[in-house]
């Protein structure tokens, strides 16, 4: 690999809701618009790519979206393609643009990601979100997303002991961070008060586990965001926010067959040996249908790259892919915050809340912030740049969830039950 | 030599003729449409302007024509009431849901043999569900489980009929073939064998905050049933009741 630095330059957004009426490529172009305001030394001739994002072709009557945005914006005669993946979509987006710099290939790359999800009723776009399941399989039993991922949260806290009201201090963390945030959807729908658990369970339960406030959210918006190598950087931003470490991973397509992964087994002998003792073990304990071991793959080549041994001390925050609850909990395991089990000790000690050590979804996260899915980890990492570079207060007008001195943050993307995804490690120097 | 493909038995042509009435109605055509005023712009609600937008509704239906390819086996026998798995003769894993190909990176895609599997099976985890897809919102509330049959290794989804509150991680259960079998998992479903006791470590009776929380909930499906579709309460029940 080339030792060519690659940098998050800074982007704009177009503010997401549960229903927008902007068109979807129009949503685009003020996203872009927002973010060229930022660069007043950019000639949009400039950037030679754009990586496209978006997750479903269903979800609106079109194929090829892509090349309606990127021709509306004015960006068509470049090289540009889409790449598609479920909800590991807008974070493999944004690992091509950085394979695509860091081979030499090109310095200035614009990444667009969007999703427009409410041309249908939410039980029909959560049916054309489950087609991204084994349709043969999985999602005749009338489970989809809600279902499935409930049915994983249920095995770990059978294994590990979290309760709902761990589930729901982490949903009660993540509103009281999106009051903060005017581009949340839940501070849109909500308004600025703090939420408590005598709320959390007053919410209605649909796949229990899970209730509504669980899960992600439905969602149109978009995201620009416009990357670079060392080479250009500094001519365009003077807060670059560098990658230094990525790793991609995944797991079987359908959860049920984890209890036999053999491309899994033996791989990650620490995690195997902490499987409760009074509980049969299946062939292959980890990551079994408990945690995400595509995540533990991924964050290994991440870490590795950037040098990080400590995460919990090294890195200063963290927007993880988290489209319901138990799944963060799940990830602070398998991204080596905490031994495996342990995941209900950082949010029951506050390690992961606003001022603790790590952290987690100051944005508000896929359930309070928004999931536009092409856009999702786009906004993510928008959202770190701002964090990095010190510019929350002013693009938030509030600046509570400033982390002061951020200077480590890492992100993750993951599609399906975890079966694709991936880690990004972004530093400010 | 032409390559020939018969049809040997034919359970689709009503639909086929049905299939085509409903695509005569015309998909991808305006069926009708609203004007909608709303907030425009990419900045914060305090920010946006209203703008009037034409909202068009527009169809799409499909008859997709799909094949099973090699584990048509398995969906054949559940019509059949068979249920089948899959045997890897180098490494001795069984598989169901079924594999043809063996994916034990060991084994180089070895060709599994097709075994015959009793019905017979352990809760290996759940979810109650209150939402659902609208194919299935008749059938609220279920459980949706994956189930590993006695003597595989691997976990299928199934939806098993209880009471939502009796469901633990670790029941044994029985699998059962339904009525109106129609070639897919939902060909099936699970019973609990009777006389098992909840233990005590089941991670949705540990707390009973959590049950009462489940049952208030259980009583707005019901609700949402009886208003949307007629169904009451007493008729779920006997669902679960009627093994």
């Amino acid at each position: 690999m080339s030792d060519r630095r690659v940098a998050i330059l800074g982007g704009g957004l177009y503010r997401p809701g549960r229903v927008r009426y902007d068109n979807a490529e129009e949503g685009v172009a003020m996203a872009y618009k927002n973010m060229l305001n930022d660069f007043p030394n950019l000639d949009p001739q400039d950037i030679q790519f754009v990586q496209s994002s978006y997750f479903s072709d269903h979800l609106n009557q079109q194929l090829c979206m892509a090349w309606i945005v990127q021709d509306y914006i004015g960006q068509h005669r470049k090289g540009g393609y889409r790449v598609e993946a479920g909800g590991s979509t807008p974070l493999d987006a944004l690992l091509n643009a950085y394979f695509l710099i860091k081979s030499g290939q090109y310095d200035l790359v614009l990444v667009v990601g969007w999703e427009w999800m409410s041309e249908v009723d939410t039980a029909t776009a959560n049916e054309f979100i489950a087609s991204a399941s084994d349709t043969d399989w999985d999602f005749t039993v009338g489970g989809f997303y809600n279902g499935y991922y409930a049915a994983l949260e249920t095995r770990h806290m059978q294994l590990y002991g979290e309760t709902i009201e761990d589930l729901g201090r982490i949903a009660v963390k993540n509103r009281n961070n999106a009051v903060h945030n005017p581009y949340s959807q839940w501070r849109a729908e909500h308004g600025t008060a703090y939420v408590t658990l005598d709320d959390y369970y007053k919410d209605r339960i649909i796949a229990w586990p899970y209730r509504r406030w669980d899960c992600a959210l439905i969602s149109e918006g978009a995201c620009c965001l416009l990357m670079g190598s060392e080479k250009v950087a500094m001519k365009y931003s003077n807060n670059p926010m560098w990658i230094a470490g990525v790793g991609m991973g995944t797991d079987s397509m359908r959860p049920g067959d984890r209890l036999v992964d053999w491309a899994y087994h033996g791989v990650y002998k620490a995690e195997e040996k902490l499987y409760p003792k009074n509980i049969e073990k299946p062939v292959t304990p980890y990551p079994e249908m408990a945690n995400f071991g595509f995540a533990r793959e991924a964050v290994k080549q991440a870490y590795a790259q950037a040098g990080i041994r400590n995460p919990l001390k090294e890195i200063d925050l963290a927007e993880l892919f988290a489209p319901y609850d138990g799944v963060e909990l799940c990830l602070y395991e398998d991204l080596m915050f905490c031994h495996r089990g342990e995941g209900k000790t950082l949010i029951r000690e506050g390690v992961v809340e606003r001022g603790g050590e790590l952290p987690c979804q100051l944005s508000g996260g896929l359930t309070a912030f928004t999931h536009p899915v092409g856009a999702t980890s786009l906004l993510q990492t928008l959202f770190l740049y701002w964090q990095l570079a010190g510019l929350i207060r002013k693009k938030l007008g509030d600046a509570t969830l400033q982390v002061r001195n951020a200077k480590k943050a890492i992100t993750t993307g993951h599609g399906g039950t975890g079966c694709q995804g991936g880690v990004i490690i972004y530093s400010r120097d | 030599m032409a390559e020939e493909v018969r049809i040997i038995e034919d359970k689709a042509t009503p639909i086929k003729k049905e299939w085509e009435e409903y695509a005569r109605k015309g998909n991808w055509t305006v069926k009708g449409y609203e004007m909608v005023r709303a907030l425009s712009g990419p900045g914060r609600i305090e920010d946006g302007e209203e703008e009037d937008f034409m909202v068009i509704y527009r169809p799409h239906g499909v008859l997709y024509r799909h094949s099973y390819g090699l584990v048509s086996k398995f969906f054949k026998g559940l019509i059949d009431k068979t249920l089948y798995g899959t045997k890897c003769p180098v490494c001795n894993t069984v598989y169901c849901p079924p594999r043809v190909h063996c994916w034990n990176p060991k084994c180089r895609v070895a060709e599994t043999e097709w075994i015959e599997l009793p019905l017979r099976g352990k809760v290996h985890t759940f979810s109650v569900m209150l939402f659902s897809a609208d194919a299935f919102l008749e059938m609220l509330p279920f459980v949706l489980a994956y189930v590993q049959i006695n003597g595989a290794d691997t976990a299928l989804p199934i939806q098993v009929v209880t009471a939502p509150t009796d469901i633990f991680v670790g029941q044994k259960v029985r699998i059962k073939f339904r009525e109106n079998r129609k070639g897919d998992l939902m060909d099936i479903y699970a019973v609990p064998v009777k006389g098992q006791t909840t233990p005590e470590d089941s991670c949705l009776h540990r707390n009973n905050r959590d049950i009462e929380h489940l049952n208030r909930d259980l009583e707005n499906t019901y609700a949402f049933l009886n208003k949307r579709f007629g169904i009451k309460k007493a008729e779920v029940e006997r669902r679960w009741k009627a093994k």
